[in-house]
């Protein structure tokens, strides 16, 4: 069909086909505003963590007590964190308390939410409830642990006075402490999974569990071949977040052990935060800082190739 | 975000630059500034004692009005903390420009201090000021030079109930170890089960450090020697004192399990334990909890011994920083500080000692029973630290003492251990 061109005079007072800029440059300038609107962030992350994390890996090459200029002081402190035996007790305490504390944390708030899930009665104040926790102060909480777990008068050896058992002595128990320190830390942590679940299961299709439900597939079916698989992204999320969460666990050993008895429930942070800020071995502490920073780093990319990370949301 | 070469680079550099100019400020600043001139200005008082609100309208409803009226043209603003907190402060305040002009330490502190020239030497004239108690005043020098003066004073001793002591027929508290030991395993009680019910000696109530240290000076041993830099503590007088706590509790005579918690009454006060290692400050702490113990005469206390008698001294003194743009207004309040008026209340308040000899006839005195103890035997008084490596060395005693202690090691290789990990520190001064 021939194209009919307008006349002359239509072509002149009209204008003509609105013309979009050239890609390249509409790419550039949501670039641009979109650096724009993260730039406060960043430079947030910038100054308070880029600047630190870097100073931290430079002081950790020197000696620096806090009281007088740092020294350089090439390896030597890492290579006195080889030879040091309370670190490595550290680093396995710390370990011992991730590995329980997060998978125990995440089951027990998966279960919850799926519970939650549900049309229950009054399930906004459970929902409260247990998201109590989570936004308490750790301190706060770690004291009323503190005398939860007093051996004469505490909660803990009353009820178990109760049925009939001895309860040791937590705190000044090498066996005990730990085991102690993990329960707060799984108590404390359920609330925020919880929650992360919850989210996950209310958005899973439903149309899915119709389909389930009409092929004849059990409830326990439909969780393991439907609901797991669906929650591969929020496990991720919550799994990454709460070993990174575990491994800086502070407070609770703070208030309820010290790092005792016997430096049973020292953690990595708390030894840094010995080192830094009472023995006053500021280089020291960052060379032990970057060793936690290195292990974190290293589990996430495991978990990261384990779990596929968030790519079944993709 | 994409990472260029260039971004890293700078980034890099950014955080050297940081590190750099945020760590090389010299806290000595203008190094020892004079403190002539007129006092004047507006300084800071970190203080780790004077806790609480009887502390606080003690300091700055009483003493620090005082100390306006003879230095009108001085301010003082406080920052309190903890003990525990105290190196924190310290830590952050030098690392960021802001370190106090008047700061109050324990005793021990000094040496680290002031070799890295964070505190500035007071006057010699200031220790032939007042009569201070023997010994009073030897951690507050450093290199011969004076550098704190002494607000209060709190020692270790060994109170034991005299109502226990009775019951047993024990006439007299024990003279050296092997006493302290039987007595201990004479006056201990267990139930049907053959659980503790009450230790005959508790060494654990308080810091397992300072108990340790009490005992090894009554051994006769040192920590280091003269020069802070030699560590003397591991020949057998420093592991006979930390054995005779895994005996004490090989005889079932004490526990560890047993300390007091804190915020609860002591072991002794509970009946919990004949003989307990307590601070003075526990008569003030009776007097409010428990004040039928005193008034019915059940409590004593004695001087721990076995080579020699020996009592820990502790305490709180204050310096000047040295880097304090107002030296002569810090100074001033540093010898206030030091003042009888200033230490008797600051004294009374705590349940502490007064160093200086004249408030040995004042009334707070004359009515505390362990206060008076500590007076009359601080000739027999022993400090910890000694070494500028002290900060570093502290924090590792407790724990390494605690491993023989819970039976993960031999008293001997706790102590060696110990003293590794002390040279050590010694080495990176």
């Amino acid at each position: 069909m021939a194209v009919i061109s307008p006349p002359a005079r239509v072509r002149d007072a009209a204008p003509g086909p609105a013309t979009t800029p050239p890609p390249g440059r509409l790419l550039r300038s949501r670039r641009r505003a979109g650096l724009l609107m993260v730039a406060p962030a960043l430079l947030h992350a910038l100054i308070w963590i880029g600047i630190p994390l870097v100073a931290a890996v430079v002081l950790s090459f020197t000696s620096y007590d806090v009281l007088t200029p740092p020294r350089f002081a090439g390896l030597d402190n890492f290579r006195d964190l080889l030879g040091d035996d309370v670190f490595r007790r550290a680093v396995l305490n710390t370990s011992v308390y991730t590995f329980f504390t997060v998978p125990v944390a995440m089951a027990i708030a998966l279960l919850i939410a799926l519970m939650l899930n549900a049309k229950l009665a009054g399930r906004a104040i459970f929902r409260t409830a247990i998201f109590i926790p989570q936004v308490t102060a750790t301190i706060a909480v770690a004291l009323v642990w503190l005398w939860i777990y007093d051996p004469r008068s505490g909660l803990a050896n009353a009820i178990l006075s109760f049925l009939g058992l001895d309860g040791p002595n937590w705190l000044s128990s090498t066996s005990w402490a730990m085991p102690a320190v993990i329960v707060v830390g799984i108590w404390q942590g359920i609330g925020l999974k919880m929650l992360i679940y919850l989210a996950a299961l209310q958005s899973l299709p439903t149309e899915l569990y119709e389909a389930a439900a009409v092929d004849g597939a059990s409830k326990v079916r439909q969780f393991i071949s439907l609901t797991l698989p669906l929650l591969k992204p929020a496990t991720f999320f919550v799994f990454v977040t709460s070993v990174i969460g575990a491994f800086q666990s502070f407070d609770q050993v703070y208030i309820l052990t010290d790092g005792g008895p016997a430096n049973s429930t020292t953690m990595m942070t708390y030894e840094i935060y010995k080192s830094a800020f009472r023995e006053f071995r500021m280089g020291y502490a960052c060379a032990q800082s970057l060793v936690l920073f290195a292990l974190l780093l290293v589990l996430t990319l495991v978990n990261r190739r384990i779990t596929g990370g968030d790519r079944a949301s993709r | 975000m994409e990472y260029t070469r260039r971004s890293v680079l700078t980034a890099l550099g950014l955080g050297a630059f940081a590190a750099a100019t945020g760590c090389s400020a010299s806290p000595s600043g203008d190094g020892q500034a004079a403190a002539d001139g007129p006092a004047e200005g507006e300084i800071t008082l970190l203080t780790p004692i004077f806790e609480g609100s009887t502390g606080k309208q003690l300091l700055e409803g009483k003493l620090l009005p005082a100390f306006k009226q003879k230095n009108p043209n001085v301010t003082v603003k406080v920052d309190y903390t903890t003990y525990a907190a105290l190196n924190e402060k310290l830590t952050t305040g030098l690392a960021g420009g802001l370190m106090p002009d008047v700061v109050m330490l324990g005793v021990g502190w000094i040496p680290p201090f002031a070799h890295k020239k964070v505190l500035a030497p007071l006057p010699d004239s200031l220790a032939t000021r007042f009569d201070y108690e023997d010994r009073v005043l030897e951690p507050s020098r450093y290199d011969g030079k004076l550098y704190a003066l002494p607000l209060v004073l709190d020692t270790r001793i060994v109170t034991y109930r005299k109502d226990m002591f009775a019951e047993a027929g024990i006439k007299q508290p024990p003279k050296d170890w092997a006493e302290l030991r039987a007595m201990a395993k004479e006056l201990a009680r267990t139930d049907g089960s053959g659980k503790l019910t009450r230790v005959g000696f508790d060494p654990f109530s308080i810091d397992l450090r300072q108990c340790w240290e009490t005992f090894l000076f009554a051994n006769d041993g040192n920590l280091f020697d003269e020069s802070g830099q030699q560590v003397k503590f591991n020949d057998e007088r420093g592991v006979e004192a930390l054995q005779l706590f895994l005996d004490v509790i090989k005889d079932k005579s004490g526990d560890y399990s047993f300390k007091s918690a804190a915020g609860q009454p002591s072991t002794l006060a509970q009946g919990r334990s004949a003989m307990m290692m307590a601070n003075n400050s526990l008569w003030v702490q009776l007097k409010e909890q428990n004040p039928e113990l005193l008034a019915e005469d059940k409590v004593g206390a004695f001087i721990l011994a076995n080579k020699v008698p020996a009592m820990l001294q502790g305490g709180t003194l204050v310096a000047r920083s040295a880097s304090t743009k107002h030296a002569a207004a810090a100074q001033a309040l540093v010898e206030f500080m030091g003042t009888p008026e200033t230490i008797l209340p600051t004294a009374a308040q705590r349940g502490s000692v007064p160093g200086v000899q004249d408030l040995r006839t004042s009334d707070y005195v004359k009515n505390n029973g362990f206060v008076k103890l500590a007076l009359d035997n601080m000739n027999k008084a022993r400090s910890e630290g000694g070494t500028p490596a002290w900060m570093e060395i502290r924090e590792k005693i407790k724990t390494t003492l605690e491993t023989a202690v819970v039976g993960q090691r031999t008293a001997q290789q706790a102590i060696d251990e110990l003293a590794n990990l002390s040279k050590q520190a010694i080495s990176r001064l």
